[in-house]
């Protein structure tokens, strides 16, 4: 799973709901299918809805890690 | 003039504290009001009105102040262009819903139509005590389905395929109730937990957890007033095209045990629920609901929510 590229990543530990989602879902947009997004976000709220909003949208949830007190998600761009 | 009020109240039409005026009731069907609709009502508020209408809690509205001299010529333009009118007394009333599966991210079911269909067959029924319908797409429950004396609740059951399940944990993580843990790196779920939202079936990465059952809880027994109570369970994941046939065996089963004056609320209390269930006799239903442990998704720890008032 490591060996994967990883062609953006994006840091939303410094926000809240919806804030975290939208970020998200605009840097994937500006990604050409089948690229890998990094997110590293926070533990509760964000881990709770993030990866919920990201799978709804048509988006590949490959890989949910806890690092240290944060989360860290690899996303493969949809559709 | 004579006034009959009751034939006046069927169609909506309220005495008002002041002598000769009287509140004019409009439903909504499933919440929705076109603006069209909204239009005409701002029309008619100012033609018989004052101006102004009163949003109801039933996703309806009411315009205060019609004038007695004017009931025949606003009832006819009220039929004229359409609009719902509400109903009060002892009938079943406006079936209110929540956005539903059509735009709310939440939403397992489609409320609004489901709302729609009972509006359709049940909204006006002549019945013993007054009757409410709520209908809600998830176990959100915006439209508070557990405060109506027949409530409905959107719900699916998660099953796990266990050979697809990565073992990310964010299952565990997204479960508001902790009804996963993972043991040996793999989700296991406590069903007496789940409360049915789902949110581990739309989160799962590698879609290990699908859909199992999809429907409505069904309730009965909620009101507010004076004592308040919750609604109970009485049948689990009726089908949407099941759901009319579900409330009309609740209506049943009230009729057949009620005593007069009774909401389902008052039988439920005075019969008890297993009872209530019994005679209601929903296919399909699992047992632990008869004899399972207390939780809120049976709702069978919920009794009085307040203490008697007035």
């Amino acid at each position: 799973m490591e060996n994967l590229k990883i062609d953006a990543e994006l840091d939303i530990t410094a926000d809240v709901c919806p804030i975290t989602f939208v970020k998200t879902k605009l840097k994937l947009e500006q990604m050409q299918r089948g690229e890998i997004l990094e997110v590293v976000l926070n533990d509760g709220e964000p881990i709770q809805n993030v990866p919920r909003s990201v799978k709804g949208e048509g988006h590949k949830i490959i890989l949910v890690e806890k690092r240290g007190e944060n989360y860290r998600l690899l996303i493969e761009r949809g559709e | 003039m004579t006034i009959d009020y009751n034939e006046l109240k069927k169609g909506g039409f309220l005495r008002q504290r002041q002598k000769d005026n009287f509140i004019v009731r409009f439903r909504s069907l499933a919440g929705n009001l076109t603006s069209e609709q909204l239009r005409q009502l701002a029309d008619l508020a100012d033609k018989y009105g004052k101006g102004y209408v009163h949003v109801t809690t039933r996703q309806g509205a009411e315009i205060p102040w019609v004038g007695i001299n004017d009931y025949n010529d606003m009832k006819g333009e009220i039929k004229a262009l359409g609009l719902n009118t509400g109903t009060c007394g002892p009938r079943i009333r406006t079936v209110v819903a929540c956005p539903g599966r059509e735009i709310c991210q939440f939403g397992l079911m489609n409320s609004r139509e489901t709302a729609i269909e009972l509006d359709g067959t049940f909204f006006g029924r002549e019945v013993p005590m007054k009757t409410k319908i709520a209908v809600s797409g998830c176990p959100n429950s915006c439209a508070k389905p557990q405060e109506n004396d027949i409530g409905l609740v959107g719900a699916v059951e998660p099953i796990l395929c266990a050979e697809k399940c990565a073992g990310c944990g964010l299952c565990q993580k997204v479960c508001p109730h902790q009804a996963i843990s993972m043991v040996d790196g793999k989700p296991t779920i406590d069903r007496a937990k789940c409360l049915l939202e789902g949110n581990c079936i739309s989160s799962c990465p590698t879609d290990a957890w699908q859909e199992g059952r999809r429907g409505y809880l069904l309730y009965a027994g909620g009101k507010i007033g004076r004592k308040p109570r919750l609604g109970q369970v009485v049948a689990e994941f009726v089908p949407e095209n099941q759901v009319t046939e579900s409330v009309e065996k609740v209506l049943k089963a009230f009729d057949v045990l009620s005593q007069q004056g009774e909401r389902i609320a008052d039988t439920i209390a005075r019969v008890g629920v297993k009872a209530f269930r019994d005679e209601v006799a929903w296919t399909g239903i699992e047992s632990k609901l008869y004899d399972g442990p207390v939780n809120s998704r049976t709702g069978s720890s919920t009794g009085d929510l307040g203490k008697e008032v007035g």
